[in-house]
């Protein structure tokens, strides 16, 4: 059993390397969405391996999904095949960038490292458990409730301001 | 945390006594976004539901100064004198963003069709910073922030068939998701060191155990992009030149005022909670002198390149990072002294920054620019205005008889006697008001000392109202100035904040 999932494990964690480095490589945009999306799936059956099934269907259902047909949607209707549009031509910027992702990678190194002893939290749910829709939804509702409130404020929020950022005929005078 | 259903509906009914200011913000929200759909006529309705609502709000948030200091809805919301004050900050800012976007031509009717939706995503970003203040729990400070951010990228976007607005608007929301990210992400390395999200649990644990440092002061690092960027200091300050030239002036106004004072109240409560002095005397995670830093870059920066802006909206952003600067001098001396100085700064900030905004607006509604090339000669053109904007300029210097110089008088103060380091920052803060003095007095010398090119001296002054608004705050800048103790005590009183229990 500690074989077989770390098998699965290497081939998703290869499969989610392969996903983003192709993201950032490939110089059309849709190919890079595409490995983008591939991304996405693996990182799915990661969290799958994790016992977490229901971020693992939300994670395909809505990255892999809704979001990455947007991207694609939005990328074809751009036009935006040209490779030569797109091409960065700050060096500074791309230093910068290295720059910064080098502090990353070091630092989450670094915190690989460590051995950190964490409080238990009592429950008596089993991992599996925990991982359930219906125990995740008893927890929003719950413990997680004001949250769970605030975003509703947040969601709508967001809804009205995408309508006045869209809507026609916002001005008298266009 | 409580695991059984009936001890949870009980807390939650317990808490919801303690959320009536903010569940009246909900309902503002909720009928502004109403009324916009059933009215006809909206340019006066909605500015006026608003204003009532707010002052609902007020008294509500006035009952909460006898409440007793807790934690509420399961340890994420905390009720204490510190965001009762913040919340009365909040409410006065938004209310004085209300008055002012009635008066301004760039939202007025030739310009906007709509603008019923603006007082509803206004008012959610007041619910927004009054979340922002009261949050106790790392979840509930990002989605506060969220909501603050997203209203706001909205309103800088209002003017869409302007290319500058909807510029400034994408250039905050591409700055403003990349700071979240770090902040979720420094966050999410606070909850693996220590297994906690609420920040007297994090505080805790902290102090009881052994946490790894060169991790948690990255953490630290991430968590501060998030804050500094809502206070628009250096290094996180690249958005805010663009975005508060790009935004309609009114919008402006609200960001600089509200979205920085609950940024501090927000970045006040995380550290001096989350990451308190150990007993010892030393910090889990160094942040005075991070923040040293950070507010002496802010301060040189801000007011040198200050100096080079003929937009007067530009400059006013570049000093508004240089306030970002000083008001981290008061928190970074991390006691009462310091906070309270901090709490008076940004009262007195609000006053007079509106204010300085509201003449601009009042100047542009009439010329049609921002240049500060273009002021000359309105020293006779508009006389009231024209002495107005120079009594606030003459406050955000930070020279008496106006509130400026009382807050800045108090942070310097509150910075003595601690050390040499922070009198250095003193003495650094005064100059750099010095050089302040420079761009801030471009101004006045424009309107009072230079004739306008075409020789113009037609008065144009603005309708009764505009006027009476004015003179209003420029009474309040020189009567904070002169009688300042009613609200240095209420700054006093209020620096009470819950800690560790």
């Amino acid at each position: 059993m500690e074989t077989v999932s770390f098998i699965l494990f290497s081939f998703l964690g290869a499969l989610v390397m392969v996903g983003s480095i192709g993201t950032v490589w490939s110089r059309n945009p849709v190919t890079s969405a595409l490995f983008l999306v591939l991304n996405f799936f693996a990182l799915g059956g990661i969290y799958l391996l994790l016992e977490a099934q229901f971020i693992a269907v939300v994670q395909v259902i809505v990255y892999a999904g809704a979001i990455m047909v947007l991207f694609l949607f939005t990328i074809m209707l751009l036009n935006l095949d040209d490779e030569q549009a797109l091409k960065e031509k700050f060096d500074l910027q791309k230093g910068f960038g290295i720059l910064l992702g080098g502090v990353l990678l070091v630092e989450v190194l670094y915190i690989l490292g460590l051995k950190i002893n964490l409080p238990q939290k009592s429950t008596t749910l089993t991992p599996v458990e925990i991982g359930e829709a219906k125990n995740i939804g008893r927890e929003l509702i719950t413990n997680f409730l004001f949250p769970f409130e605030i975003v509703s404020i947040l969601l709508l929020l967001a809804v009205v301001g995408a309508i006045v950022l869209a809507k026609k005929n916002f001005s008298p005078n266009t | 945390m409580p695991n059984n259903l009936p001890e949870i509906i009980e807390q939650v009914k317990l808490s919801l006594g303690a959320f009536v200011p903010e569940i009246s913000l909900s309902a503002l929200f909720l009928l502004v976004i109403t009324l916009d759909m059933v009215l006809n006529e909206k340019r006066v309705v909605i500015p006026m539901v608003s204003l009532v609502g707010f002052v609902i709000t007020g008294f509500f948030t006035w009952q909460q100064l006898d409440m007793p200091n807790q934690e509420y809805f399961l340890r994420m919301h905390v009720v204490d004198p510190f965001a009762v004050f913040f919340k009365f900050l909040f409410l006065g800012a938004g209310a004085l963003a209300v008055l002012i976007t009635m008066d301004s031509e760039e939202l007025g009717e030739k310009n906007v069709a709509n603008i019923g939706e603006y007082y509803a995503v206004l008012i959610a970003m007041v619910l927004g910073m009054f979340l922002m203040a009261s949050a106790s729990d790392m979840l509930m400070m990002f989605l506060a922030l969220e909501l603050v951010s997203i209203s706001s990228y909205i309103l800088t976007g209002y003017l869409k068939h302007q290319i500058k607005s909807s510029e400034a608007s994408l250039k905050y929301i591409i700055y403003g998701a990349v700071s979240s990210g770090l902040m979720v992400y420094g966050m999410s390395l606070i909850y693996g060191l220590t297994g906690q999200t609420n920040i007297y649990e994090i505080a805790k644990f902290i102090s009881a155990n052994e946490v790894d440092e060169v991790t948690l002061t990255l953490a630290a690092l991430l968590v501060m992009g998030g804050f500094g960027y809502k206070i628009g200091a250096v290094p996180f300050h690249f958005w805010s030149p663009d975005v508060y030239e790009g935004a309609p002036t009114p919008v402006t106004a609200f960001l600089s005022v509200g979205s920085k004072a609950a940024g501090f109240a927000m970045l006040i409560r995380f550290f001096k909670v989350a990451i308190p002095a150990e007993p010892t005397g030393e910090l889990a995670f160094d942040w005075v002198n991070f923040f040293a830093l950070i507010a002496l870059v802010s301060m040189l920066l801000g007011n040198f390149a200050a100096i080079w802006q003929s937009n007067v909206k530009r400059m006013l952003a570049y000093s508004s990072i240089a306030h970002a600067g000083y008001l981290l001098l008061g928190v970074l001396v991390a006691d009462d002294l310091g906070t309270q100085a901090v709490m008076f700064y940004l009262a007195a900030y609000t006053v007079m920054t509106v204010g300085a905004f509201y003449v601009v607006i009042l100047i542009a509604n009439k010329i049609g620019s921002d240049d500060v090339n273009d002021y000359r000669g309105l020293g006779k053109r508009m006389p009231l205005t024209a002495a107005a904007l120079t009594v606030f300029l003459v406050s955000l210097t930070g020279l008496p008889p106006t509130v400026g110089f009382i807050g800045k008088y108090m942070i310097f103060t509150a910075l003595l006697g601690k050390g040499t380091v922070f009198l250095t920052l003193a003495i650094i803060g005064v100059l750099t008001s010095a050089v302040s003095l420079y761009y801030y007095f471009k101004i006045p010398l424009n309107m009072y000392l230079r004739e306008s090119e075409d020789g113009a001296e037609t008065p144009m002054e603005s309708s009764a109202f505009a006027n009476a608004l004015a003179a209003f705050l420029m009474i309040l800048t020189i009567g904070f100035g002169l009688f300042f103790t009613p609200l240095a005590n209420f700054a006093k009183n209020s620096v009470i904040m819950l800690v560790m229990n």
